[in-house]
């Protein structure tokens, strides 16, 4: 029953066409995050700009180097090279094409760099060039200067938290290990910036996959002898539902795969074991860039479930194809569409939308106070939607089960 | 198997499409006649459980139907009037899926469709898109899926409506030949059809029966007689006006007519045998449904 009910989806040629669109866009979303990487190299006077899979392994090379604990005396050892780069004629040059070949001598450890200047800079505030007024002493103490550059702010009028959010989020900071491990992570810096995409395209598109299983019997006039067959009020709409859930989560499953295979073949998969914060360094959640990874995953599965049930519940109540298709859109688009053109109350960092952007949630950590405690927005947001996506498939099948043919 | 209608009524707003129906039906072939809108479709898609009734009660061997639930429905068999495919499909697959939903195992539906095809006609035609069938062969699809659970009751909503003369016949005979030992109800607004394989004949008309019986029976109930009698084409507005007329044919003598009259309507009319056509246009007042 169920191998029919998904026969009967994949026959549609709306579906082929649907395939077709998600396999262009796996291309195009690939090719934008392999682009995101970017080697610049001197040789023999010219400047040669390296993007994708070549700028991958050349950064990869430079930044191995460095791979390891960045314990205080990388940090100082860090400041000392960035200081021997500035004091270089090209650096001191009036020219920029001069002061560009001093920063390509940085590519190696410019995301350590980066780090130093992020924690001396004010909370929430990055000053790139701050790294540059650091001594090696200084430096050594990057991550108790995180933890208080976080604690000045939180003493600051301008701060977002209340107090006990601030509690926690010191917490959170204390608690986050280091020295940080470090190697060549670009890779994953640029799935993760770049998955929400392709997770988005996903969710919409599966939409168009599930969003006749249950009005097109109407639409193809097919309703009657559907529902007047022995199991066509009972096991046939289980059925329905079951295979509703397998489209959605084979198709999220492959394409996501794809997409993630794509990358890290091409970008290389080194560096999952690298903490978050050298990404997203005011991120209050202590994850590596793997767990961030399934988590960002997993919203979006959650998000693609969420929409896709209530598309199949628009397609049962209203019997029309073509408004379950608009269901996953006004979730997933309007929202944030919305929010750009007016203010939406604080709530709306829990709409379904957000399951889609939990990158955002990671980097600019989200907290609300639930009973007295302190909860992050992504577990709210993954479990909140896990509940309602299971609520969802009984009210779906006592919504079908109970059609008339009129 | 006996079904049973009790005060059987549906109504949609203030419009009443079955009114207070009570029938009682066991083994062989009922034929329901009717007008367009006289409440036959209405009528079997409650049979079907696809429409609760606004009131009275269908039973089956005395239990209600709609409390039987998938029980009930284990034992029917459905080919609505106006229905659709999955287009894509081919006609194995198309009723492979029917039998899946219908509760029947893999192996044995593979069985039962092999068997079916040939029963049909469809035999040839197994591998082809439904949406490249010819409206007598989506037919034949639809009897073939209705039979698939060898329904003990079997619900034909318009069977022949569409096909050709050749095809009407040879559908008529496929569904004598499957109505041995089961409820076979079937609605047609086509009097020659029902004449052949019905057993019972029933006249519906604005949601309720208004006669039954065997072919014969229905037509000894006509209270009035048939006439048959040439006039001039001058008269033949007038005899419009005062008399059901079952027949006309211009001669170049005059008009053979078909009066039905209690009595004598023009000197010389001859009494003649009446048909079933005739109780037709007798109880439902005009011609209705003339076909090849
Ligand atoms: N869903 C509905 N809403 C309102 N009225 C309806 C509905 N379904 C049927 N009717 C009305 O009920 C009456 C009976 O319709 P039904 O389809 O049962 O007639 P029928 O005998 O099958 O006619 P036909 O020979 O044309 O198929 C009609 O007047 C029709 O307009
Ligand atoms: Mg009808």
């Amino acid at each position: 029953m169920i191998f029919y009910e998904i026969k009967k989806v994949f026959s549609k040629s709306m579906s082929k066409i649907a395939l077709l669109v998600l396999g262009a866009a796996l291309v195009i979303v690939s090719i934008l995050t392999i682009n995101n990487l970017e080697y610049i190299e001197y040789a023999d006077g010219q400047k040669h700009v390296f993007t994708g899979i070549a700028a991958a392994n050349k950064l990869r090379d430079a930044k191995n180097q460095w791979a390891g604990y960045l314990t205080e005396d990388v940090l100082a050892k860090v400041i000392e090279e960035n200081n021997k780069v500035n004091s270089s004629k090209e650096s001191q040059s009036d020219d920029f094409n001069e002061n560009d070949k001093a920063y390509a001598e940085k590519q190696g450890f410019s995301s350590i760099l980066d780090l130093i200047s992020r924690a001396f800079s004010e909370y929430g505030d990055y000053d790139y060039y701050r790294a540059d007024s650091i001594t090696a002493q200084e430096a050594k103490g990057l991550y108790r200067q995180r933890i208080s550059s976080l604690e000045a702010y939180l003493e600051t009028e301008e701060k977002q938290f209340s107090d006990a959010e601030g509690d926690f989020m010191k917490k959170q900071y204390q608690a986050l290990d280091t020295p940080f491990y470090y190697e060549y992570e670009d890779n994953w810096k640029a799935l993760l910036q770049n998955i929400s995409t392709f997770l988005l395209i996903l969710a919409l598109a599966i939409g168009f996959f599930v969003s006749g299983i249950f009005s097109d019997e109407f639409q193809l006039k097919a309703d009657s002898i559907f529902f007047s067959s022995r199991l066509g009020r009972n096991r046939a709409v289980l059925a329905k539902i079951a295979a509703g859930f397998l489209i959605a989560t084979g198709l999220y499953a492959l394409f996501t795969f794809l997409y993630t295979f794509i990358v890290l073949l091409l970008l290389g998969a080194g560096g999952s074991g690298c903490p978050i914060q050298i990404d997203m360094w005011d991120s209050c959640y202590n994850l590596t860039y793997l767990q961030a990874y399934f988590l960002i995953v997993a919203g979006g599965y959650i998000g693609t479930l969420f929409s896709s049930m209530l598309a199949m519940i628009v397609s049962a109540k209203t019997h029309s194809t073509v408004i379950a298709i608009i269901v996953p859109f006004a979730l997933l688009c309007l929202f944030p569409f919305l929010s750009r053109i007016i203010t939406l109350p604080g709530l709306c960092s829990l709409f379904p939308d957000q399951l889609l952007e939990l990158y955002i949630h990671l980097k600019h950590s989200v907290t609300f106070s639930i009973g007295g405690t302190i909860r992050t927005s992504v577990p709210v947001l993954l479990s909140a939607y896990l509940l309602l996506c299971a609520a969802l498939p009984p009210a779906l099948y006592c919504i079908y089960r109970r059609t008339e043919i009129k | 198997m006996e079904l049973e209608l009790q005060q059987l009524t549906k109504s949609f707003g203030h419009f009443t499409a079955v009114n207070h129906m009570n029938l009682t039906m066991s083994n062989g072939v009922y034929g329901l006649l009717g007008v367009n809108g006289a409440g036959k479709t209405t009528l079997m898609r409650m049979l079907c459980t696809l429409l609760r009734p606004t009131s009275g009660s269908i039973s089956c061997n005395g239990k209600d139907i709609f409390k039987m639930d998938g029980e009930y429905r284990r034992l029917l068999g459905y080919l609505p009037q106006d229905f659709g495919f999955y287009p894509e499909f081919t006609v194995q697959d198309y009723l492979l899926y029917i039998a899946s939903i219908k509760g029947i195992r893999p192996a044995a539906a593979r069985k039962k469709v092999q068997e079916l095809l040939p029963q049909v006609g469809l035999a040839k035609a197994s591998k082809k898109k439904m949406k490249k069938l010819s409206g007598g062969m989506k037919r034949r699809a639809g009897i073939a899926q209705a039979m698939l659970n060898n329904p003990k009751i079997l619900i034909l909503d318009e069977p022949t409506a569409g096909l050709d003369p050749n095809e009407r016949i040879r559908f008529r005979n496929l569904i004598s030949e499957l109505s041995e030992d089961r409820l076979v109800l079937l609605s047609t607004h086509i009097v020659s059809d029902i004449e052949y394989i019905a057993n019972q004949i029933w006249l519906m008309k604005d949601g309720t029966l208004i006669q039954e019986g065997t072919a014969r029976e229905v037509i000894a109930s006509m209270p009035e007689k048939v006439w048959s009698c040439r006039i001039e084409h001058s008269q033949v507005s007038d005899a419009m006006r005062r008399y059901k007329i079952s027949n006309m044919k211009s001669e170049p003598q005059g008009a053979m007519l078909r009066i039905i009259a209690e009595k004598i309507p023009y000197p010389g009319a001859v009494c003649t045998e009446p048909s079933l056509e005739d109780v037709f246009l007798y109880y439902f007042g005009e011609k209705v449904g003339e076909e090849a």
